[in-house]
């Protein structure tokens, strides 16, 4: 029982670093993007492989994954420059869609639908962290310091910046804001800081397979921080609790087959977003209208 | 052979995709509506078919249910879910949320009763014959071509010829200036639906006969009916049209080069290609900006 819950506070942790970071472009910057999942799966597929080749330690996995996310990252940042919106809902479901082919195929590196196994647990200052009431320290110690950084972000000059552009672009670049700069560097940030996610995710479970990392993932953490609460601080982490916390709920069911669980969960948080945006658009958390 | 093969059957695909995307492009284009359940009316449709006709039922009542599963759902989730939002707001955001929302659910409920995995609808009409020597093709392929060809003249007569297709357009440019002509801007809007989602109807029975259906196929036709809608320029119905046609060949003629788990790669190539070079798309006047 303790085993049990203190895995689900891991998962919790580590989809509310999703869930934040994804706040960060939604809310502050308006990038409304379904492409979260890629950077979470490449952050945890460049970790299981600096793990298994180079060596454990998070302080040689955690910079590796960010690195390289930050990096392609730049792939999702090049459309956002030129539409808003709408357009870019598409193109970041493109990049999604694309993402998961690559993840199935490219099998020396991600090991295809089989995915990587026995991925050594996460060295922190030469100590194995495998049991997950041991792990919980790291990833709260993470989601903290995601946090921080986040909140830090958006209080400094740069989260004015942002949030000028998302509500006019024309208005903050007459400013003399450097509009295309700005919005390039809050998607890297962004992807940079959800690879963490995936590093401690990949080291956590010590196996992955693209099935982590597929659109239901971009869109389960796109409902978190949408019912959470967009462009709120603790919006995001409500969502992700909420929602990690719903499979188990449901489980609770007698009648439903184990199966359906996963079902049922995405047709409530799917009717839960339609209803929030009649009723209460700024989510559980947020007072005023969303933006 | 191949080649020939190959540019038969992408034009095949490229006509439904035409008219699933067309369907989106009108909705879209006159209301302004971002309707990601675009994609969960498709699946519903097909489903529904599959469901009269694999009962044995027959053709008719199936394209019936189909048509009216369609109609209604698309007319339902703009009264009880659009309407409300554009009561207070209605940015672009909050109305892609709800309606992605409906989509997930759609997509569940549908999986939970139907089974998550393929199913498809054996007809007489899917066994391919031999028009010239190595190329097979099927009445289907014929049927799709003839079938959006029909319609999208139907749909032009009827946006350029008829009032109430002439109001649609006026939506478009102006719905305050539809109010001052006595027009109701919300009915008008419900008419886009019901077109819009009808257009869908022979795309998905004819996919369910061909390359087969599962419930996540929504995200595909929402992939498509987006990347056609910018690649031929917001607001152009024709434009809409040509890029559908355009995407469905070059997905068959990449099998030239590439494996078929790499096609939706192809049409997301083109969709990037746009988006970076020319946002306002094929046919469109104002830039996507």
């Amino acid at each position: 029982m303790e085993a049990y819950i203190y895995n689900l506070v891991n998962l919790i942790a580590i989809y509310a670093i999703l869930a934040v970071t994804l706040n960060f472009i939604m809310g502050y910057a308006g990038i409304y993007s379904l492409a979260h999942a890629v950077f979470f799966g490449l952050g945890a597929y460049v970790a299981a492989w600096v793990a298994l080749h180079v060596h454990p330690s998070i302080f040689v996995t955690l910079p590796a994954a960010m690195a390289s996310a930050a990096a392609l990252s730049l792939l999702l940042a090049l459309p956002a420059l030129r539409v808003r919106g709408e357009y870019f809902v598409a193109a970041s479901l493109g990049l999604q869609v694309l993402a998961v082919t690559v993840f199935s195929e490219w099998k020396s590196f991600t090991g295809g639908i089989g995915g990587v196994l026995a991925i050594p647990p996460a060295d922190v200052f030469g100590v194995e962290v495998f049991k997950p009431q041991h792990f919980a320290i790291v990833s709260i110690i993470a989601l903290i310091v995601v946090i921080g950084l986040i909140n830090a972000l958006v209080h400094s000059s740069f989260g004015r910046n942002l949030r000028a552009i998302r509500d006019s672009e024309s208005a903050a670049a007459s400013f003399g804001k450097n509009v295309p700069m700005i919005k390039t560097l809050s998607v890297v940030i962004s992807a940079a800081l959800a690879a963490i996610a995936g590093a401690l995710y990949a080291s956590y479970m010590s196996f992955i397979n693209v099935e982590s990392f597929t659109l239901d993932t971009s869109v389960l953490v796109m409902a978190m921080v949408i019912i959470g609460g967009t462009g709120t601080v603790a919006g995001p982490i409500v969502g992700a609790a909420l929602l990690m916390l719903l499979p188990s709920a449901i489980s609770w069911i007698d009648f439903l087959p184990q199966t359906e669980v996963g079902a049922l969960q995405q047709i409530i948080y799917g009717l839960g977003m339609t209803l929030l945006m009649i009723f209460r658009p700024g989510g559980i958390v947020g007072r005023r209208a969303a933006v | 052979m191949l080649a020939i093969q190959l540019a038969i059957t992408g034009l095949q695909t490229g006509a439904l995709y035409a008219l699933t995307a067309v369907g989106f492009s009108l909705i879209f284009g006159s209301t302004r509506i971002f309707h990601f359940a675009h994609g969960a009316t498709f699946v519903i449709a097909a489903y529904l078919f599959y469901w009269v006709y694999g009962t044995g039922w027959g053709l008719v009542p199936g394209v019936l249910a189909a048509t009216l599963g369609a109609v209604l759902f698309g007319l339902v989730l703009d009264r009880l879910v659009y309407v409300p939002i554009q009561r207070h707001e209605g940015s672009f955001f909050t109305v892609f949320v709800a309606s992605f929302g409906v989509g997930i659910a759609v997509q569940n409920v549908i999986g939970m009763i139907f089974g998550r995995g393929f199913t498809s609808v054996s007809t007489p009409l899917s066994r391919s014959a031999e028009i010239i020597p190595g190329v097979y093709v099927s009445p289907l392929a014929w049927i799709a071509m003839l079938c959006t060809a029909l319609l999208l003249g139907a749909l032009h007569f009827f946006l350029r010829r008829t009032h109430t297709g002439t109001a649609l357009r006026a939506l478009a440019d102006d719905p305050e200036l539809v109010r001052t002509f006595g027009l109701n801007p919300r009915r008008i809007a419900a008419t886009a639906f019901v077109v819009g989602s009808a257009l869908v109807v022979p795309a998905a029975i004819i996919t369910s006969a061909t390359t087969g259906l599962n419930p996540t196929i929504g995200h595909h036709v929402m992939l498509i009916s987006l990347a056609a809608t910018i690649v031929g320029g917001i607001g152009s119905i024709s434009g809409t049209m040509l890029a559908g046609l355009l995407l469905g060949l070059a997905e068959s003629l990449a099998l030239l080069v590439v494996d078929s788990q790499w096609t939706e790669a192809v049409t997301f190539a083109i969709l990037f290609a746009f988006i970076i070079i020319r946002p306002s798309g094929l046919l469109g006047r104002i830039a996507a900006h």
